[in-house]
């Protein structure tokens, strides 16, 4: 079709004011087909904020080499678009057998949404879901629901604090938007996919929002998954109502070449219940900030997560729970590796503020490193102003336990077999509160893979 | 039975002399358990007992510094562990090292699969499993909980149990599994070992029962009796050896020995 962006327009991605000109004529034009969610003065605020903060991170250790000021973004296509497709190409995965380079729209879905790099996927065979759920674009969504989505939309993550964040407010090109109303209890869940292929390599900054409504239940599930040398770099917003329960797991197994950077947040209500699940596998540079605001009584947030650094890649993940007034609880369990040259910073904050009497939060992260070369940061912050409350810290940096190793081989154990067994096993605990059988054996998968990968490179 | 007449049957240790951090422990060990029979080690603490067990298992950080040892004429100090495993050694270790995140299941199967092939069919393997815990009198959700972790002494021991009855070796080496237990856990491992002594695929196997205190034996009687002290077995025997320990211990023993080195 002539509507088609992309067949018009090419766009030079760069970080500066220049490009941003050109964008905001791009999707002025372009009104309704375009991806764009986000007005041009906040664009320009945006962009003017992420000139102005530092880089990112905390002191850098020895062994942290990555650089965030020394980015570089030539050779990356902007674009904002939406293309429809006589089928979603993603099939189902064969039954029992997860399939982790294509991960699929699973056939049980409450409803999907699928992005190849900016583009929308949208199928004439229109997805079947969940009708009880709203699930559109996220620059459809402004025009349907301007209310419910201003109330989220840029007031939960603070572009104004994060430097990528900012990044992703001024160049956002694509997004989602899943609302599940009051009451609604879901079983499957929701998916959204985003998807890169070889073809060319795009920066993509897809801000997505997510609405659960008082006493409502669902899961989210976001994955990125292709090949190439992506830059991605978005929002999520999240907003849990009243008695609500969400649980938003992300599965991120972009290509290895890739940079990949989330800031995700959510504002968590009364006696809700938030749930992040993380598993950052994919990309070489790979940012991620996991944030929960507990600002009403009886809010509680978990969050859960693993990454595993194989060959040269970087993870760094900042997590953060913060208690605005009490009770509130947050529990946060954080397991990581690397081999091979792979290096990873793990930050977790807890803040409890004057008014959160009653508090209880508990903060577990533990590293393995697996090689002489492997390298990964530890860096707890409990802030705590109020009395009468509950923190637990705990964490380990350790290699592999030669006892285990020892103790497998002499039940006829190979030392290789028995290294992906304790390593896999080092990561259960983190697994096994993802949601769903199905997913907790793919992400088990993955991880023998990445496993496979890492012994073949290291012989 | 004929086989103790083929002289590289057994589990046997020839003048076997074994270092840890630069330290002599075992002083010349020679030993041969025949298959089917039980014996039993014991010594007072120190004496090298463990570093036997370890030496056999093949642990890295025990350092051979002469003899042999073998299993059924297979030369056992040039396996890493797991082939020492595959080859029918079984060792129950005095303190077995929790695996987190791998539970029992996984653990058996995958164990099994390494040192029998070839008969992993997954509904028998499970009659197996099951019948094993039940001999051991074993509360199937045992099954589900992550190896060794966060198991109390006796769990722990009844797991070494579980899985020498479902490896079924060629020959096992109890390090020191009545430590720590009392007579409940004790019968029950008695009862285990038993089971398997009487069961087709274990009445062949060869135990060494290594122990501090005789009184195991009560619940696995012994074949033949050593003494072990300072790195050197001093005295062997029958069932009565064990006997005259628990009535006079060690001292009487390590006199006698004494008495025959100078």
């Amino acid at each position: 079709m002539s509507s088609s962006i992309t067949e018009s327009l090419a766009l030079e991605f760069a970080p500066d004011a220049r490009t941003l000109d050109t964008i905001v004529s791009v999707l002025a034009q372009h009104g309704a087909h375009a991806g764009g969610a986000v007005a041009e003065a906040t664009r320009r605020e945006a962009l003017a904020r992420y000139e102005e903060l530092p880089a990112p991170g905390l002191r850098p250790s020895r062994g942290w080499k990555h650089d965030y000021a020394k980015l570089r973004y030539d050779g990356l296509r902007w674009t904002s678009d939406r293309r429809t497709v006589p089928t979603i190409p993603f099939g189902a995965a064969p039954q029992g057998e997860p399939d982790v380079d294509r991960p699929a729209l699973q056939t049980e879905n409450a409803g999907g949404l699928v992005h190849v790099g900016a583009t929308l996927l949208e199928a004439q065979d229109a997805a079947r879901g969940d009708a009880r759920v709203t699930l559109l674009s996220l620059a459809d969504a402004q025009r349907e629901h301007p209310e419910i989505v201003a109330a989220v939309h840029g007031a939960v993550v603070d572009w104004r604090t994060d430097k990528f964040a900012a990044l992703a407010t001024a160049f956002q090109n694509c997004g989602a938007f899943v609302y599940v109303p009051d009451g609604v209890q879901l079983e499957a869940p929701i998916q959204l996919l985003f998807a890169n292929t070889e073809a060319e390599d795009e920066a993509v900054f897809p801000h997505v929002v997510v609405v659960v409504g008082k006493g409502a239940r669902a899961t989210v599930l976001e994955r990125h998954a292709g090949e190439g040398e992506h830059f991605i770099c978005g929002l999520v917003e999240v907003h849990v109502g009243e008695g609500a329960e969400l649980d938003y797991a992300v599965v991120q197994q972009a290509g290895e070449s890739s940079r990949v950077m989330f800031s995700r947040g959510a504002r968590v209500a009364q006696d809700a219940q938030m749930r992040w699940h993380l598993a950052d596998l994919g990309g070489t540079l790979v940012r991620t900030v996991l944030d929960a605001h507990l600002g009403e009584r009886g809010a509680r947030a978990e969050a859960s997560a693993l990454f595993f650094n194989t060959g040269m890649q970087h993870v760094d993940l900042t997590s953060g729970a913060d208690h605005a007034v009490g009770p509130t609880e947050s529990d946060t369990v954080v397991r990581s590796a690397a081999t091979g040259r792979g290096q990873g910073r793990y930050v977790g904050n807890i803040v409890i503020r004057p008014r959160a009497h009653g508090s209880d939060a508990s903060l577990r992260d533990d590293a393995l490193l697996l090689s002489k070369r492997a390298h990964i940061d530890s860096i707890p912050a409990l802030e705590i102003a109020a009395n009468d409350v509950k923190a637990f810290h705990g964490a380990t940096v350790g290699s592999l336990d030669e006892d285990a190793l020892f103790y497998a081989g002499s039940r006829g154990i190979a030392r290789n077999q028995a290294l992906r067994m304790i390593t896999l096993g080092f990561f259960e605990p983190v697994i096994a509160r993802f949601p769903g059988e199905a997913l907790r054996d793919e992400i088990r998968t993955a991880l023998d893979h990445k496993i496979d990968e890492a012994t073949e490179i290291d012989g | 039975m004929s086989k103790a007449g083929n002289p590289s049957r057994g589990l046997i240790a020839r003048d076997l002399r074994v270092a840890v951090e630069n330290k002599e422990i075992l002083k010349g060990i020679d030993l041969t358990v025949e298959p089917g029979r039980v014996h039993a080690l014991m010594g007072p603490n120190g004496s090298g007992k463990s570093t036997l067990a370890f030496t056999l298992a093949g642990h890295p950080g025990y350092q051979v510094l002469g003899g042999s040892a073998s299993l059924d004429g297979e030369d056992l100090l040039e396996l890493a562990p797991d082939k020492r495993a595959k080859a029918g050694l079984f060792l129950s270790f005095q303190y077995p090292a929790a695996i987190p995140g791998v539970s029992v299941a996984n653990f058996l199967r995958t164990a099994r699969m390494a040192v029998r092939p070839e008969d992993l069919n997954p509904a028998k393997f499970r009659k197996l499993v099951f019948d094993k815990l039940d001999t051991l009198d074993m509360d199937p959700a045992f099954l589900g909980r992550y190896v060794n972790d966060g198991f109390s002494g006796g769990e722990k021991k009844r797991l070494e149990m579980l899985q020498m009855a479902i490896l079924a070796p060629k020959y096992a080496v109890l390090d020191e599994t009545d430590s720590g237990l009392d007579v409940d856990a004790l019968q029950s491992v008695g009862r285990s070992v038993n089971a398997l002594r009487e069961s087709e695929e274990g009445k062949d196997i060869g135990f060494l029962v290594i122990t501090h205190y005789p009184r195991i034996l009560r619940y696995v009687p012994a074949d033949v009796v050593h003494v072990m002290i300072d790195g050197r077995i001093v005295k062997s025997g029958g069932p009565e050896l064990a006997e005259e320990i628990e009535r006079d211990g060690y001292d009487g023993v390590r006199d006698e020995a004494a008495a025959a080195r100078v």
